[in-house]
């Protein structure tokens, strides 16, 4: 969950839809397209109101389709609320923004509505990552947004950047590293385990998840502070305060913008690669709709345009997108990304939890 | 000299002097009584004694030794405050000897000695009840027996009857007069309660305005108040003008009064005379003419009020020197020359 | 005047309202959390409703013990700091011209207007290496270089003395100002310094006061969760911590529920004995 994004500009979000539905009501065009229209529900905050300024507009021009965007709640309750309304056949959204983590949550209940691959014209360009399966190979869930936490430091504090996550570890560091908190917020179970281990498919195995704790174990004197919040970390890591870190990879470029003294690097093991997908609750009558907006979302230009607009990483292959090498840059990377073990988070997240808490919160 | 003398004592809260130059000497054993309407200054001086307020000017010297820059908890004297200030989270016995617990005596010497107060005090057997469940008068006592805990030199109360009934407040004075004069401390009471100052004290002492306008014996100033405010505050009293003429000859209402001189350099001065010094008869040549306005018989005595010469006189009688009028009547007023205190305005 | 019975349902209506408050704001959010810390946990989706142990089997371990131990260890120590600095600073400002009075009582109402959040920010820049008062102590000589007083349990405990203080004040403050002022000034004609009257008479005239104010500081310091995470190290993190962390990010609302069933009740227990104590020393 990408907090610092979702946090912010509430007021002005909601003003801003405000604005934008009185807008579209001024249009005769949009006007006439109201009898086709999707509810498309969207992480409150940055990401609405990103969404509502640059991409729905272009999206209803393009397609003729409606939107009416609605925020939506973090952690799980969105998963809640629409499995429980699918039970009395509501939609409040036909489709939705989901974290990898829910959109496995929600296999189970079949609450998806199987997406047809046949319908998205860049279908083969998708990373494969961005293509969330039933374990019968149906499509539950299509890449919506992802972006990238790297390793990030303070060059004033390190004037030459780290290769490899490995330098978490040196006793040289110690006290000096901000982390997130939890388990499936930091994945730094598969950073260990990339990075140590030869590959996350070492978490396969209870024993494999119980090394790589204990490989984490070893980092504990170096951290400083174990973040929920975005905010602490990121003035700690501007001032020097807390000179290295894992963080937001587009976020911590905006700051060096700025002229803050920070730089995030992708390591040689990779930057770590959450996202969210779109999925479509199975008690949405609006299927062909939500197939349209899925395939217009799939595009090379929008994942361009998001790119440079919202700042999220594109979920279709480099090579047929239009973005420049820093635009690339910016938002992504060509080092092959650690993928988090989503499946560890839904089967084995109970267990997890209780180690990984026992793990940090032992003296 | 062995006692408590003020010199020159002044406190002052701002613009305003609570007490103004106060001079006094008490003699050791003696019972004072700080007597006056509320805000002269009493209290203020009482708490400077005690040490609770420190005066602006001025020394407070007992047996010799300056005591006034020694702190509250060093002076060696017991108070009983108006409020009485009972610890109330202890037990009678451990509030009258919570002084000696201060001091570090013994579990044993404590209980002796809150016994023996008790006894002293006429609560024989109560020490350990706590004072919430008290009657005001026990209330009273075992305020007074804790600050005699431990023998003081200075006795000092604070309006200490204010919160008993009329009665009650008439046999704690008696009964506080007695257990004064048995132990031989020098007492210091504050008080708005003349009845009160004249039961208990050696020498009263009244206060107006931050000064001392009077201190003396309680006869001395009921029968020769030093002064308009004294007089009026004491008792009730007839004050009454006098002109004189350019021969030198005092009178009063036009009645001559021989032996009448005005104080030295005063152009105005008045006379005090007594309700019950106020003879009352027949109209005559000698008498000052005047007429019943009023007639209050309280059974005990008969107060009459009289017009004359534009003020009214009061003249208290006692039934037996009844004189029958009623409201309307005309009678003749006399002033006992001898009854007759000049005061100064 | 003779009270009389109570003898129809008119004659009840005047308790409606505070028992219906009751219920909307105590007996139901309440409930619900007693029966969601019953129901089954499912790590695929959420909960089902349920009658099972198995959320309070998880928390009877020695690591959960150790928590809510660590916990309760701190509210207390919150408690007893915040009352012991408050009543004193309470009982002067009491004694002070009104108007110094005021002056207080408004900074420490404006105080209460921040939230957790800004206190948490405000000590961690406070307490910092970069910005920290060690800075000002670097240039006033007293210190070599800058450190960082944080992550610590000094800082923790530091953190929540701060939030907690204004209520504690403003908690003492009508007591002290309705103490007779003349108990302190009885007990110094009796002989007693004013440091030592102030503890062996104030103190203890108002020790019922100070009890309820304890217990009102430990209980909103047992609430704390954003402080520790803040300005402590993980070992310094509170069960209200794990309690968010379960809500919040694990969606395990059954086991947060049970642990905060747990919580309530030893915090009650807790109360409930000091209670006892304070009324058999009374008695005694």
């Amino acid at each position: 969950m990408k907090q610092i994004l979702n946090g912010q500009v509430s007021r002005r979000a909601v003003l801003g839809a405000g604005l934008a539905s009185a807008g579209m009501l001024a249009m005769p065009s949009i006007l006439r397209a109201q009898d086709k229209s999707l509810k498309i529900g969207v992480y409150g905050g940055y990401f609405k109101k990103s969404f509502d300024e640059n991409i729905f507009p272009e999206f209803t021009k393009a397609t003729g389709i409606a939107v009416e965007s609605i925020a939506e709640p973090t952690g799980e309750a969105w998963l809640v609320q629409l499995e429980q309304a699918a039970k009395a056949g509501q939609a409040p959204a036909d489709v939705s923004m989901m974290s990898q983590t829910s959109t496995l949550k929600g296999h189970g209940t079949e609450l998806w509505t199987p997406i047809d691959m046949a319908k998205i014209k860049n279908a083969g360009d998708l990373l494969p990552q961005f293509v969330n399966k039933y374990p019968d190979g149906r499509v539950a869930g299509v890449g919506a947004v992802a972006w990238y936490i790297t390793l990030v430091t303070n060059t004033k504090v390190y004037p030459t950047p780290p290769d490899s996550w490995a330098v978490m570890w040196d006793p040289a560091n110690a006290d000096k590293l901000g982390l997130l908190a939890l388990a499936s917020n930091s994945f730094l179970l598969e950073v260990t385990a990339k990075t140590f281990m030869g590959g996350t498919k070492a978490l396969d195995a209870e024993d494999g998840i119980l090394k790589a704790m204990e490989k984490l174990a070893e980092l504990k004197p170096n951290v400083r502070l174990w973040y929920r919040d975005e905010a602490q970390f990121e003035q700690a890591l501007k001032s020097g305060e807390i000179p290295m870190g894992q963080y937001y990879h587009d976020v911590t470029g905006l700051a060096a913008a700025d002229g803050h003294p920070v730089r995030s690097t992708f390591p040689k093991e990779g930057g770590i690669q959450d996202s969210g997908n779109w999925v479509l609750t199975r008690a949405s009558k609006k299927v062909d709709e939500a197939h349209v907006f899925i395939d217009y979302m799939s595009q090379p230009a929008i994942q361009g345009l998001m790119s440079r607009k919202v700042g999220t990483a594109p979920t279709l292959k480099k090579e047929v997108l239009d973005l420049t090498p820093d635009e690339f840059a910016a938002v992504s990377s060509e080092i092959e990304p650690i993928l988090p073990r989503y499946d560890l988070y839904t089967t084995k997240s109970d267990w997890i939890n209780q180690k990984w808490t026992e793990l940090i919160v032992a003296a | 000299m062995s006692g408590l003398a003020l010199q020159d004592v002044t406190k002052q809260f701002g613009d305003f002097k609570a007490v103004d130059n106060v001079n006094l000497s008490v003699p050791h054993g003696k019972f004072v009584c700080l007597l006056g309407p509320s805000g002269c200054g009493k209290t203020t001086l009482l708490r400077m004694i005690a040490g609770l307020e420190e005066p602006t000017e001025g020394a407070i010297v007992l047996d010799d030794e300056d005591i006034t820059p020694v702190p509250t908890h060093k002076r060696n004297l017991g108070m009983v405050f108006q409020s009485l200030a009972l610890f109330p989270h202890l037990s009678v016995g451990d509030n009258i000897s919570y002084a000696l617990r201060i001091r570090g005596a013994s579990r044993e010497e404590q209980k002796r000695r809150a016994e023996e107060l008790l006894k002293l005090v006429h609560l024989p057997g109560f020490a350990d009840r706590p004072v919430a469940k008290l009657s005001g008068g026990q209330r009273q006592r075992v305020a007074i027996a804790r600050a005699l805990a431990l023998s003081p030199k200075l006795f000092l109360l604070d309006e200490p009857m204010s919160a008993l009934d009329a009665k009650l407040r008439e046999s704690m004075q008696v009964e506080l007069r007695q257990l004064q004069q048995r132990l031989g401390i020098t007492t210091f009471v504050v008080t708005h309660d003349q009845r009160e100052a004249m039961t208990m004290a050696d020498l009263v002492v009244v206060m107006g305005e931050g000064r001392i306008r009077q201190a003396a014996s309680p006869i001395e100033i009921y029968r020769k108040p030093a002064d308009a405010f004294v007089a009026d505050f004491i008792g009730s009293t007839n004050l009454l003008d006098i002109s004189a003429d350019s021969s030198g000859c005092s009178s009063v209402l036009g009645q001559v009064i021989p032996d009448l001189a005005l104080p030295a350099g005063t152009a105005k001065a008045s006379i005090s005379i007594r309700p019950e010094d106020v003879h009352l008869g027949k109209p005559g040549p000698d008498a000052i003419p005047g007429t019943v306005t009023f007639v209050r018989d309280l059974g005990g005595t008969i107060e009459t009020f009289v017009e004359a010469g534009g003020t009214t006189i009061i003249a208290v009688a006692t039934p037996r020197e009844r004189v029958d009028v009623a409201p309307g009547d005309p009678v003749g007023i006399t002033l006992p020359p001898e009854a007759c205190v000049v005061v100064k305005a | 005047m003779r009270r009389e019975a109570p003898k129809s349902i008119a004659d009840y209506t005047p308790l409606f309202f505070p028992g219906l408050m009751l219920v909307v704001f105590f007996v139901v959010p309440f409930s619900t959390m007693i029966a969601v810390s019953f129901f089954k946990r499912d790590p695929a989706a959420f909960y089902t409703p349920d009658f099972v142990f198995e959320n309070y089997a998880r928390f009877l371990s020695t690591f959960f013990g150790g928590v809510l131990g660590f916990s309760l260890g701190l509210a207390v120590l919150v408690a007893v700091c915040c009352v012991a600095i408050a009543f004193p600073f309470t009982y002067l400002l009491t004694r002070s011209p009104r108007a110094v009075q005021t002056i207080w009582l408004v900074c420490l109402l404006s105080v209460l207007s921040l939230s957790e959040v800004i206190i948490g920010f405000a000590w961690s820049t406070l307490f910092s290496r970069t910005a920290g008062i060690t800075n000002l102590f670097v240039w006033l000589g007293l210190m070599q270089e800058p450190i960082a007083l944080l992550p610590g349990f000094g800082a923790v405990l530091t953190g929540m003395v701060y939030q907690a203080l204004p209520y504690t004040i403003l908690v003492l403050y009508p007591a002290l100002v309705r103490l007779d002022p003349t108990l302190l000034e009885a007990a110094r004609t009796l002989g007693a310094s004013p440091i030592r009257a102030f503890f062996n008479v104030v103190t203890p005239a108002l020790r019922n006061t100070i009890v309820a104010t304890l217990i009102m500081v430990f209980v909103f310091a047992l609430g704390s969760y954003l402080l520790p995470q803040i300005l402590g190290r993980p070992q310094h993190w509170t069960l209200s911590v794990l309690i968010t962390d379960q809500a919040i990010y694990q969606s395990n609302t059954p086991f947060a529920a049970a642990m905060a069933v747990f919580l309530v009740l030893i915090s009650l227990g807790l109360v409930g004995l000091t209670l006892l104590i304070g009324r058999r020393e009374a008695a005694a």
